[in-house]
């Protein structure tokens, strides 16, 4: 029997001929003799000659072509070639490297931008259309990332970003480290606060709409107007009492930022695990204590466990959240990656900016797929 | 009784706008008599020179940060919902798991990233941001745009294709109504991220309610820096307590 | 009047409706019955081309529906769903007056059109015009949505199990109005139910399709006497064909004249069904019934043997 021809999959199509017209008409590089000149942007064929940029354009091509005819059998061939494209791209890079002067420094210009967004665009595309699970997606980054970090420590060394990082590899992990603890604490302590806030809501429903009524319009500031408001009580503070100061608690540093993202993280917290308490199917706490349960057995061995999935899920909003946030607060002097991020723009170095902002979105990202990955798993054993 | 009902019920409208209406006048008067407060931020900062931020007035710092917050919101909404619409039409249909993937996933990148990264692309100043705060606030109204349009009940979808509905019809009458709802809670969600993020935009070179702030921190003024936070906490309340109103005035209708 | 001529529908390479003929003649309310997708729906939304059949004409008038406008052709055709479909941001009149207004009726007309469909549903205008879908009992949203389906006076219905999710005392009040509508209007209905009881009840053609096919069409009557296969058998009931049999014909088929006995002392209404009078004899114990008219006054009598229709 004539199988049916499958449509044209009209998104992979117009990523990868948007990708190549990109790839050919976009600057792809910028250089620059040192750190304090702006680069001069260059085309690929310009900084490469034709031979590796058709390279590079070939996979884009011909997943344009598999994905006129996607049939079950050619998608896999399409993923492939996706990653190809991405280690495609830091072997150019490479080789545009290998042709430079040593004190040159090496910008990424707007075409390999864009073909690093299209590569991703195709990858969430392919996943949905595979149907692959989450852990599989990540794991396919694998080898991407292990290339780019060869060609990193082998042959990138004139990129601007990596020098930005190698000029201040112990700044950047004490930054890293200090933007994790930040996190850490304030939503470890969002999850206890939360947790007895929200147990003490189900008892008394005047306290939950007045806590709900305080966490709403307090998430509803902006971080930086709310790390300002603490700034005077705290120094005030900070001032009458010496123990506080010996603590480190002043109007700037650890102490505001900490207290604001514990403010933030209390509402996404309490909200979920009052909801998460509270929306267990009535029926199976009935049968428990039918079942002859104690209210504690019940409690434990029964709304706990079913509850925990969407506890987690509010762990989850909560730290991508305070991840985020924690780079605001940078400007207050809590140190973390924001740093960076303020320092590089307040000198007009892009580069420190980048140095800055995408591990701020790669923690966001990780932080986000493995708590993601975490309640699936606690999910499947809780409704199983 | 249904008339008693009913003017409570217009009472308890009124009564609802008086919220948004009355942090409106409180955002206004401090706006123009900050000046009156002198005292009190000489009292929190009587070492410096200066007590009150007059690089520019409150006014001014305001009306730059609405116009800004405005413009980007405004062509979110437009781009949004019309992005939106496609996707869920016959036509954009393919788009739709890739759209709406992106828009759970783009979630995820925090909005001072997002800043960050604009102005390496875009350069300094007040349309960089606005494009920033564009393309971060579209991300809640397109996923709530898809939600509210997915989750209608297909029965309805079917009566009104089924009663001979045009397509444009159906969206106009039928699916938009059906969203709005959902979608404006996406508004909402949108707005108050970019009133937040248009503040740290001062960092930028955007001139808002941002720059007493960020002046007060590089300068050690704590006055600065909380009259800077005071009009923007309370900027952000008027907002979304209008939102608020709105919203419950679309559920009371239905 | 409807005619379906070999019409054929694939989705991919599965085949839904397989080849199907079938002529609804005008003012007949046409049951298509079968197990759930056996492709009666697909063939009921092919004839509003909700779904483009594949292969096959499908006739209104004499007219093929590929030549209209797919949404001209909708709004001269009611459609009736089982969960209504009806706009809940909408109140009830607005509901009610959606395809006139399509129709670009006048206001007015909209208006009074929207009061006469009401007052005949049942649906009192003081109560019911400003009501939200939500506020509305199963039954009540159910004659909403058959009434939006009246609304521009079409000459066709389509029904697609429109009584299937009401409790069975609702359901079978609305399958009554349904005939009494029907005695009325002379509407064409073609009416999809997987409830054998609902079709016997209501259809004067039974159409019993079974895997995109069409195993058997008749008469209620004509089925139950005669049925195709032991599916068909199966779907009218099996065994108990007899009583559904004896629930569709009426006493006044089978009585004889009032003779020289006595009369018997337990009476059944001529227009009763014989189901009725069987359940009366069984219970009374008796196997003689005096059969009286409206007014009471013995007009005839009937026998078990009668009623069994023995020869003898």
């Amino acid at each position: 029997m004539d199988r049916a021809r499958p449509f044209p999959n009209v998104v992979l199509i117009v990523l990868m001929l948007g990708g190549a017209v990109a790839w050919l008409t976009l600057p792809a590089i910028s250089v620059a003799p040192n750190r304090i000149v702006q680069g001069t942007p260059q085309h690929a064929v310009a900084a490469l000659g034709w031979g590796p940029t058709l390279l590079v354009l070939m996979p884009m091509l011909a997943m344009a072509v598999l994905a006129w005819r996607p049939t079950p059998r050619r998608l896999p061939g399409v993923l492939a070639l996706v990653i190809v494209l991405l280690i495609a791209i830091p072997l150019w890079l490479s080789g545009v490297a290998a042709s430079m002067e040593p004190t040159a420094r090496l910008g990424i210009g707007s075409a390999l931008w864009c073909l690093l967004f299209i590569g991703l665009l195709a990858l969430i595309e392919l996943r949905s259309r595979l149907a692959l699970s989450r852990p599989l997606g990540w794991a396919l980054l694998v080898p991407v990332v292990l290339v780019w970090w060869g060609c990193l420590t082998q042959w990138l060394a004139p990129l601007a970003l990596y020098r930005e990082y190698q000029g201040r590899s112990d700044q950047f992990y004490a930054a890293l480290a200090q933007h994790l603890m930040l996190v850490g604490a304030a939503v470890s302590a969002a999850i206890v606060l939360g947790a007895g806030l929200a147990l003490a809501m189900r008892r008394h429903s005047r306290l939950r709409r007045a806590g709900f009524g305080v966490l709403n319009v307090l998430q509803t500031i902006p971080s930086i107007a709310l790390f300002g408001l603490l700034l005077a009580p705290l120094a005030w503070l900070s001032a009458r009492f010496d123990w506080l100061a010996d603590l480190g608690v002043s109007g700037i540093g650890w102490a505001p930022a900490w207290l604001a993202l514990l403010g933030y993280s209390l509402l996404p917290m309490v909200r979920n695990i009052f909801v998460a308490l509270d929306e267990v199917d009535p029926a199976v706490i009935e049968s428990a204590r039918g079942m002859g349960m104690s209210r504690r057995q019940v409690f434990l061995q029964v709304r706990l466990p079913l509850a925990l999935p969407v506890v987690l899920e509010g762990v989850r909003i909560t730290t991508v959240q305070a991840i985020g946030l924690t780079a605001v607060a940078a400007l207050i002097g809590a140190g973390g990656l924001g740093t960076f991020v303020f320092q590089g723009l307040g000198q007009a170095a892009m580069d420190l900016v980048l140095l800055g902002a995408l591990p701020i979105i790669a923690l966001a990202l990780i932080a986000d797929a493995l708590l993601s990955a975490l309640t699936d798993v606690l999910r499947q054993g809780g409704t199983t | 009784m249904r008339g008693n009902a009913a003017a409570a019920l217009r009472w308890s409208r009124r009564v609802g706008w008086w919220k948004p209406l009355a942090w409106l006048g409180l955002l206004l008067a401090l706006c123009l008599g900050m000046g009156g407060l002198e005292g009190l931020f000489r009292w929190l900062e009587p070492d410096s020179r200066q007590v009150l931020y007059a690089r520019s007035s409150f006014l001014v710092l305001l009306g730059q940060h609405v116009m800004v917050v405005g413009l980007a919101s405004l062509a979110a909404v437009i781009l949004g919902v019309g992005g939106a619409v496609a996707v869920t039409r016959p036509f954009g249909r393919d788009f739709l798991p890739l759209v709406s993937q992106l828009a759970s996933i783009g979630q995820t990148f925090p909005p001072v990233a997002v800043l960050a990264l604009a102005v390496p692309v875009l350069g300094f100043g007040t349309l960089p941001i606005i494009v920033a705060l564009l393309l971060y606030g579209l991300l809640p109204i397109v996923r709530n745009t898809l939600a509210g349009i997915q989750g209608i009940d297909p029965g309805v979808h079917e009566a009104a294709r089924g009663m001979g509905m045009t397509r444009g019809q159906i969206l106009r009458q039928v699916e938009l109504p059906l969203a709005a709802p959902v979608m404006l809670a996406g508004v909402r969600t949108s707005v108050t991220i970019n009133v937040a993020t248009a503040a740290i935009g001062a960092t930028v070179g955007a001139t808002n309610l941002g720059d007493p702030i960020i002046s007060g921190i590089v300068n050690g003024n704590t006055a600065y820096v909380l009259q800077g936070a005071l009009l923007i906490g309370i900027l952000a309340i008027t907002v979304d307590s209008t939102f608020e109103r709105v919203q419950s005035w679309l559920v009371q209708r239905d | 009047m409807i005619e379906l001529f070999g019409v054929t529908k694939r989705f991919g390479e599965e085949v839904a409706v397989d080849d199907i003929s079938l002529r609804v003649a005008k003012g007949e309310l046409c049951a298509l019955v079968g197990t759930s997708g056996c492709g009666k729906s697909t063939t009921l939304r092919m004839i509003n081309r909700l779904i483009e059949h594949t292969e096959g004409e499908i006739h209104l008038d004499g007219q093929p529906v590929r030549t209209f406008d797919e949404v001209a052709l909708r709004r001269r055709i009611g459609y009736v769903i089982q969960n209504t479909g009806l706009f809940p941001h909408w109140t009830v009149a607005r509901n009610i007056g959606l395809v006139p207004r399509l129709l670009k009726w006048p206001r007015q007309r909209v208006r009074e059109r929207v009061e006469e469909l009401m007052v005949l549903l049942g649906l009192p205008m003081a109560e019911f015009a400003g009501k939200y879908p939500h506020q509305l009992s199963g039954g009540q949203a159910q004659r909403v949505g058959v009434a939006r389906a009246l609304a521009a006076d079409p000459e066709i219905l389509l029904m697609d199990e429109p009584f299937g999710a009401l409790d069975p005392i609702t359901r079978e009040s609305l399958q009554l109005e349904l005939l009494d509508l029907q005695a009325r209007l002379h509407k064409t209905i073609v009416f999809v139910t997987h409830d054998m009881d609902e079709a016997l009840r209501l259809a004067d053609r039974l159409v019993v399709m079974r895997q995109g096919r069409i195993v058997q069409q008749g008469s209620p009557v004509e089925l139950l006497h005669d049925p195709v296969d032991d599916f068909v058998a199966s779907l009218l009931g099996g065994q108990s064909r007899g009583l559904k049999e004896a629930a569709l014909t009426r006493v006044r088929d089978r009585m004889l004249p009032l003779g020289p006995r006595l009369l018997a002392h337990e009476r059944v209404a001529v227009d009763a069904p014989l189901s009725q009078a069987l359940s009366l004899m069984l219970w009374h114990r008796v196997d003689r019934l005096t059969v009286v008219d409206d007014n009471d006054i013995p007009i005839g009598e009937l026998s078990l043997r009668r009623l069994v229709g023995s020869k003898a």
